[in-house]
């Protein structure tokens, strides 16, 4: 369970988290996404105890992270960005020296056990400067299942890995979030999507949008671009697609046309499809454009800016 | 990986979970000590310190035997070697503590000791360990020297005591404050250079004192800055077998002055990371 309320982190002049409020359910995997410099990172390093929170608070299985931090941190298995490790030890080295250090029994054993399970028995003794970019993560994947944490938290763990290794993590964190609070964060929309079963997506250190993916995503996705391939030319769907009824502009492209509904409110979808059929032609083609978490936070943000025109929302780089 | 992935999955269920009990050892900075003390001997850099500076006091060593002989009229000094081993600490030190902090916050794995729950006081406690366990290694190397002497005449033994005494504090002490640097910066080199400018002002607090004193500056200045230095607690009291409880005191609060003052920049650092 992570409780974070109002939380707030300043650097000096710059503001990386902005008073962000959300939970994280046990038995959920809860996504946590953003663009980088998002303030993502900062939110994880002050959830594991490794920074103080500016202002607000959060806590952490029960715990509240700056006033307990060892007990948060004892019951918080946490893969920082990037990875880090020991490249001169060995796998097995590097467990079971985390595992000393955190009072685990039998640390040496209980090493080749989370080994084993993240697909590495056979490397374990293989110093990990020899191992790839996508055993590494899992060596680090690992570390974090040493001391069966109830809560995982993991920073990008899909990033730089190759397709299939990304499609096993996946399973894997889907997995492990049956019986664990599991906060991962992304950068990548549909892996959200995959993945949890809840998203909150943070922008320039407030969050824009929480709940389930699905519900998100069609929420984004209403007033959205919508793609119309038919049997007529381009220049004459356009023009008839244009005096539909609560669509606002239209372009020629993609192989077809691409309408922008006049209101959010309002999905021009089906009248589109009538008209493009009382024409007797044939419609190939009707879906909104699929959106990206850059459109997103483009659309986002200048929502913001022409809200708010003195506080055009930042995304300060991360440390 | 999937079959093993499926089998991470069922594998970590309630029962698991009260299977793994930590034992809630409070001592990490003693898994810290091993790790460290056992890299210093697999990293070339320790054995190059240790092959120099054995070199350097032996071809000394052999010197000054060569000619308490041929002059004949030379005490056998076992306090020789200690006195220039503490003198070369201002190159020994920071190269066995540049990389202590400097790289681990470099590659990140502060971070993830950070996140570990052991708090800054032990791990720099257990850093500091193996420097200091390194440093006796050495040192214990160097009483070859005075087993040598005890061959050829009869060293005074007191002295020689005191000045291996004084000479593992007086390591301990530069390593410690050493260290600082290396929690300051990430760059290992900037932080041996900026250590071993650290150590040599503390070595020449001496030579400041008798210019204060030769400036006629209000009575006592000059002594109090000499007694801000190393080798008003070594040179003419441990170096000679006098064990003085302030001389000691001296580098056990310099110790845990320079930890304190280390623990301190780990934490702010980590809060501004």
């Amino acid at each position: 369970m992570i409780e974070v309320e109002n939380l707030v982190k300043r650097y000096g002049e710059v503001t990386a988290v902005n008073g962000i409020s959300f939970t994280a359910e046990p038995g959920q995997v809860t996504g946590f996404l953003g663009p980088n410099g998002a303030g993502k990172t900062t939110t994880m390093r002050i959830l594991t105890g490794y920074m103080p929170p500016s202002d607000g608070s959060a806590r952490v299985a029960g715990f509240d992270v700056f006033e307990k931090s060892l007990e948060v941190r004892r019951r918080v298995g946490y893969l920082p960005e990037n990875v880090p490790l020991y490249r001169d030890l060995t796998a097995h080295g590097y467990l079971t020296y985390l595992g000393e250090i955190r009072g685990v029994r039998n640390a040496g054993r209980r090493a080749d056990d989370v080994l084993m399970r993240v697909g590495l028995g056979s490397r374990s003794r293989s110093r990990i400067r020899t191992l790839s970019k996508g055993m590494r993560q899992r060596v680090g994947l690992a570390s974090a299942l040493l001391h069966n944490p109830p809560v995982l938290i993991l920073d990008e763990p899909t990033i730089g890995l190759d397709p299939l290794q990304v499609l096993e993590l996946r399973e894997l964190v889907a997995d492990l979030g049956r019986d664990h609070t599991v906060l991962f964060s992304t950068h990548i929309l549909s892996e959200a999507e995959q993945v949890c079963d809840k998203v909150v997506i943070i922008n320039g250190g407030t969050i824009i949008a929480q709940g389930a993916p699905s519900a998100l995503r069609a929420s984004l996705e209403r007033g959205g671009r919508i793609l119309i391939r038919a049997g007529a030319s381009a220049a004459v769907l356009r023009d008839v697609i244009a005096a539909v009824p609560g669509v606002g502009s239209v372009t020629v492209g993609m192989d077809g046309v691409i309408a922008v509904p006049a209101s959010a409110e309002d999905d021009p979808r089906p009248r589109i499809a009538r008209a493009v059929l009382d024409k007797g032609w044939n419609l190939t083609e009707i879906r909104p454009l699929a959106i990206n978490l850059e459109d997103i936070f483009l659309e986002v943000t200048r929502q913001q800016a022409a809200a708010n025109p003195t506080e055009a929302a930042p995304s300060e780089e991360e440390s | 990986m999937t079959d093993s992935t499926r089998s991470l999955s069922s594998k970590i269920d309630q029962t698991d979970i009260d299977q793994v009990v930590t034992t809630g050892m409070a001592f990490p900075f003693w898994t810290v000590f091993k790790r460290e003390f056992s890299a210093y001997f697999r990293s070339p850099v320790a054995y190059f310190i240790a092959f120099a500076v054995l070199l350097l006091l032996g071809v000394l060593f052999n010197g000054y035997v060569t000619f308490a002989v041929q002059s004949g009229n030379q005490p056998a000094d076992s306090t020789t070697i200690p006195g220039l081993l503490v003198f070369l600490m201002f190159l020994i030190a920071p190269l066995l503590t540049m990389r202590l902090i400097a790289e681990e916050s470099r590659e990140g794995t502060l971070e993830v000791l950070m996140t570990l729950p052991m708090g800054e006081g032990q791990f720099i406690f257990g850093k500091f360990l193996a420097a200091w366990g390194y440093y006796t290694v050495l040192l214990l190397l160097t009483v070859v020297f005075h087993l040598l002497l005890t061959t050829i005449g009869v060293p005074d033994l007191g002295a020689a005591f005191g000045s291996y005494l004084g000479a593992w504090l007086y390591g301990g002490a530069v390593l410690a404050v050493s260290m600082i640097w290396s929690a300051v910066t990430e760059d290992q080199v900037v932080a041996a250079f900026l250590s071993a400018a650290t150590i040599l002002v503390l070595y020449l607090a001496e030579i400041a004192a008798s210019w204060v004193a030769g400036q006629g500056s209000v009575a006592g200045v000059a002594d109090f800055v000499r007694e801000l230095g190393l080798q008003a607690h070594y040179n003419v009291t441990l170096a000679r077998g006098i064990i003085r409880a302030e001389d000691v005191l001296y580098f056990v609060f310099l110790i845990v002055g320079a930890l304190f003052i280390t623990t301190r920049i780990v934490e702010i650092r980590r809060w501004r990371a």
